[in-house]
């Protein structure tokens, strides 16, 4: 390999492992977190929802998610349920996640709910 | 020979019965509780630490507990958390559990589904083992300045309400056997196990005893906080044994 193509190559994995890292966290705080009410694979279906009188919200449900704007998302994340005219059995989370943590989660979310969108680069606002 | 071997046996089997016998409190925390427990402190700074933790942290079991509660507990140890203190290892979304709308949850699984593990003590190891955690008070400012108001009293159906509808504690925590989700501490014992100072320093903000725990900050006004933590000492003295 050319030293200028190694260089470029170098660049763009520091570029790409950036993310990644992030990635991994945010799914690590999802959870930790989220789980257990939004299950282990985010479709609202956690271990604690039977003993719920009201159902957390299943995040792999594109037709749903996609009416949300990443602004919602995160305003329900952080300021929790009655901030985005929800229940108060989400809670605020804006105590427990920076505000890095808070936009991680979001994305996080997209890749759960809306993973063709992001491949097609569609902007969430 | 065969007698100087079972005298041996004997010796190793009895040694510590007897060794144990007079053990000090601190011995017993460090040389039965600690290779589980941290009586030391800080509590765990990352998520990654966090799910390292294997049992609840007692180094600040001085400012947390009610010493006549441990000394029972002790002697007697039962399972406060449905799921564990580390619920990453103890759900599992195969196989699911039917929902009565015919959904598909995930479940408990592992070690939480038999009874607790943990050393069971006697009476008089109980005594010493709490005087020693009741000296435990890394938390002492996060206490100091907490005071319950009495004349703040709720019933139980009010509390309830507070509990259940206006902060949404309910979720994780039970407030009677099977009543409630699983993920939190029960809170039907919560009166009998904790003082009521540490439980409104606690549930103020989770965070400052513990840094990454997934309890919020429920942003509890300062009057709610006081009937939550009057309602918890009212509901601990319900008899909750035949609903177990």
């Amino acid at each position: 390999m050319k030293p200028g193509k190694l260089i470029l190559a170098s660049a763009l994995l520091a570029m790409a492992s950036v993310p990644a890292v992030q990635a991994e966290e945010a799914y690590l705080n999802y959870k930790s977190y989220c789980m257990q009410c939004h299950g282990m694979h985010g479709k609202g279906d956690g271990v604690n929802v039977p003993a719920m009188n009201v159902q957390p919200r299943d995040h792999s449900d594109n037709k749903y998610m996609m009416t949300r704007t990443n602004t919602d998302i995160y305003k329900a994340i952080k300021f929790g349920g009655p901030a985005v005219n929800k229940s108060v059995k989400m809670p605020a989370w804006g105590d427990t996640f920076t505000e890095e943590e808070l936009q991680e989660m979001v994305g996080h979310i997209r890749t759960l709910c809306c993973e063709k969108e992001l491949i097609r680069g569609v902007n969430f606002k | 020979m065969k007698r100087f071997l079972l005298s041996m046996v004997a010796a190793v089997v009895i040694s510590p019965v007897l060794a144990s016998a007079g053990e000090d409190g601190p011995t017993i925390l460090d040389t039965r509780c600690a290779y589980c427990h941290n009586l030391k402190g800080p509590a765990p700074q990352t998520i990654h630490d966090l799910w390292k933790r294997d049992a609840p942290d007692l180094f600040y079991a001085g400012n947390k507990f009610r010493r006549e509660w441990l000394v029972s507990w002790l002697q007697k140890p039962v399972r406060i958390r449905p799921a564990g203190v580390n619920y990453l290892r103890t759900i599992n979304s195969t196989p699911h559990q039917e929902g009565k709308d015919g959904k598909k949850y995930d479940v408990l699984w592992g070690a939480v589904l038999k009874p607790l593990v943990h050393e069971t003590l006697t009476a008089p190891e109980a005594e010493l083992v709490a005087d020693s955690l009741m000296k435990l008070r890394a938390g002492d400012e996060l206490v100091s300045g907490m005071m319950v108001d009495k004349s703040k009293t709720v019933t139980l159906d009010q509390g309830e309400v507070l509990i259940d509808k206006v902060y949404g504690c309910q979720s994780c925590h039970q407030i009677e056997p099977g009543y409630g989700g699983y993920t939190g501490p029960e809170l039907y014992t919560a009166g009998r196990r904790l003082q009521p100072e540490f439980m409104l320093s606690y549930i103020k903000r989770p965070k400052n005893w513990d840094p990454k725990i997934w309890m919020p900050n429920g942003n509890v006004k300062p009057e709610d906080l006081q009937k939550i933590v009057n309602y918890l000492i009212l509901l601990s003295k319900e008899n909750f044994d035949e609903a177990r």
